[in-house]
């Protein structure tokens, strides 16, 4: 039995097992529980959800990894939308200047606070969420707090649960998800420079000792991050339209997702595959609690519980008497 | 030979942002010659009261060590509002001693619920209080999904003066209170040997994991008067206002260069740090700049903040990380 188990723990260390059962069993709830849950269109509208969920969540996957948190992913998410809304939409430019400029705005606000957490070693907690408050209030200074713009059909078409890719029918988001899903499994396993991150999570000593220049991994880290939530902001904004709350929801159920699929703060365990699960486990959650008339204040205590259950598996501090 | 400023400002790292709030006063005076007249300080307290409070929260647990950041203080601020204002006084909980007491159980016991998960269950603070955070947002926006007015109650006074005092001048100086009583026992003394050093702290024969929730729940308690400040204040349920009070907290522990590494530092920095928040709002009122400025001026001081007290010493990044990650000492 203890033998069994302890297979099981070294499989589980491996493979996101218990995720991938917890992802069956909530579906299988679902489709038994809710009606129309496993139709076409059913279907379709939570893979949309879970690739926005998961690309919101890919930066704080890599910061999970370094053992950092990004707070200010829901003021880039809000920038990006509002920029995209306000440049397209208001000001008529055509959308790949507009990309151009959230691309530079987020990438240059990412690499600030990446800097200043290595440069000065703050932690990243209070510096993104600093950091995500300029961007926030960039936004609505910019606008003047009113927000009319709407961003081109073509961004609308990407996300849109009626738009196929080659005649597929499945939105474009889909399959842009299932690429940055692949390329991040190779980036993290197959690269130096994912080596590097991993090491630089695992110990930032040791990493800087065998000449890792941890500035550099953090750096990219945060740009990256910063900038996968401005093109999350993009997409949102065609989506369901920009609003200055869209970025919260993203911020609280990415980390949920990062957390639920099984990677460590810190622990350098884990990858972007576990998020892609965990996003799929929170989407299908969701879609059952709204399918039984629960609301987004209830999802916030089910996801709050959530992760302390998930986190009492691994991740937790070592006993003090053991540390004497 | 007098020591330099710079190591003044390392042994008392709230002396920047006491400078800072001076200058800031000053400023304020400039701009607005009522700004200190006697009559306006009831006000003024009355305002500076929630962010102090919050801010002042946040303290006790990060004086224990152990990357003790508690992210949860200030959504439970806002829990205390929203439950005084749509459940407590309509429900007959109306006068002093019987919705006071019970808020402040609520705080005290959300506060030790942070403390048994981060010392008994042994979660890594930042994570273990941002779920409880996320659980109170959700009751937030539950109970107080619309923003009501409260009907007379006795928190009103507390914005006002009771007698010659501004009634804000007591909630702020609650906490000093308690923090000067506790000096005078054995807890002041294994709080700070515990947040200087669990381990030696341990083998001395300090009870750590009872010395940390005790910290926590004293946050807890504070975070529930700052609710209280709160309701004074505003005088309707404010559950939108639950991730301000999150930056409000910790903006404030960082101008104030509390610090993270635990066993240093008092309530000092908070109050002074919270004080720096609300020159800073007030002077933008004055000046009549737009209000979408303030979230901007915020996050510039937020990470000003932290870069400052980072040169201070005070807010390390070793402090927060997992021992795992550290521990090469």
């Amino acid at each position: 039995m203890s033998q069994a188990l302890a297979t099981a723990g070294r499989l589980q260390r491996n493979w996101p097992l218990l995720q991938i059962f917890a992802l069956v069993a909530l579906f299988v709830f679902g489709m038994a529980t809710i009606e129309g849950f496993t139709q076409g269109y059913s279907i379709r509208s939570m893979l949309i959800l879970a690739s926005l969920l998961a690309l919101a969540a890919l930066g704080q996957t890599l910061c999970f990894l370094i053992g950092s948190l990004d707070l200010s992913i829901p003021g880039m998410i809000v920038l990006g939308a509002t920029l995209i809304s306000e440049l397209c939409g208001v000001h008529g430019w055509s959308l790949l200047p507009a990309l151009a400029v959230i691309v530079a705005v987020t990438t240059a606000m990412g690499a600030f606070t990446g800097w200043v957490c290595d440069r000065f070693e703050v932690p990243s907690i209070v510096v993104s969420l600093g950091v995500g408050t300029i961007a926030l209030g960039a936004g609505t200074v910019w606008t003047g707090a009113r927000l009319v713009g709407s961003p081109p059909e073509l961004i609308r078409e990407i996300s849109s649960g009626t738009s196929t890719t080659f005649g597929i029918g499945l939105p474009p988001i889909i399959f842009i998800w299932l690429a940055i899903a692949i390329a991040m499994a190779v980036f993290l396993h197959r690269t130096p420079a994912g080596r590097r991150l991993y090491a630089t999570g695992a110990n930032p000593r040791a990493a800087k000792l065998a000449l890792i220049r941890t500035r550099r991994v953090w750096v990219g880290v945060f740009a990256f991050s910063a900038l996968m939530s401005g093109i999350v902001g993009v997409l949102l904004a065609g989506f369901a339209g920009a609003d200055p709350g869209i970025g919260n929801p993203y911020l609280f159920q990415g980390l949920t997702a990062v957390i639920v699929g099984g990677t460590a703060w810190a622990g350098s365990r884990g990858d972007y595959s576990h998020t892609v699960l965990g996003a799929l486990i929170l989407t299908v959650l969701t879609t059952i609690l709204v399918g039984r008339g629960y609301d987004t204040a209830d999802q916030h205590i089910v996801f709050g519980f959530l992760i302390l259950i998930v986190v009492a598996a691994y991740g937790r501090d070592r006993r003090l008497r053991d540390r004497v | 030979m007098r020591p330099s400023w710079t190591r003044r400002v390392r042994e008392q790292p709230w002396l920047f942002a006491g400078a800072l709030s001076l200058a800031l006063l000053i400023v304020n005076i400039v701009a607005d010659p009522n700004f200190a007249a006697p009559d306006n300080w009831p006000q003024h307290l009355a305002t500076l009261a929630p962010l102090a409070l919050v801010a002042v929260a946040t303290t006790p647990a990060a004086v224990s060590g152990n990357g003790g950041l508690d992210l949860s203080v200030g959504p439970l601020a806002v829990m205390c509002n929203v439950l005084l204002v749509h459940e407590l006084i309509p429900n007959g909980f109306d006068s002093f001693w019987t919705s006071a007491p019970l808020l402040i159980a609520i705080g005290a016991a959300v506060g030790a619920l942070n403390g048994f998960l981060t010392t008994v269950l042994r979660y890594v603070p930042v994570i273990a209080t941002l779920c409880v955070a996320f659980v109170i947002m959700g009751v937030n926006e539950k109970v107080g999904a619309q923003s009501i007015s409260a009907p007379d109650n006795w928190t009103s006074s507390l914005a006002e003066s009771i007698g010659p005092v501004p009634g804000a001048a007591i909630l702020l100086a609650l906490p000093i209170l308690l923090w000067l009583a506790l000096r005078a026992t054995a807890y002041h003394g294994n709080l700070y040997a515990t947040g200087g050093n669990d381990v030696t702290a341990f083998s001395s024969g300090v009870n750590v994991t009872a010395t940390r929730i005790v910290a926590f729940t004293l946050g807890g308690i504070f975070a529930a008067v700052a609710g209280i400040a709160l309701t004074a204040l505003v005088q309707s349920s404010q559950a939108s206002q639950t991730t301000f009070y999150i930056l409000v907290g910790l903006t404030a522990l960082a101008l104030g260069g509390t610090s993270l590494g635990g066993g240093r530092g008092g309530l000092t920095g908070a109050y002074v740090g919270a004080a720096v928040l609300f020159l800073i709002q007030t002077l933008v009122t004055t000046l009549g700049v737009r209000p979408e400025w303030i979230n901007v001026v915020y996050g510039v001081m937020l990470v000003l903040g932290v870069v400052v007290g980072a040169r201070a010493g005070a807010f390390s990044l070793s402090a927060i990380l997992p021992r795992k990650a550290t521990s090469t000492a």
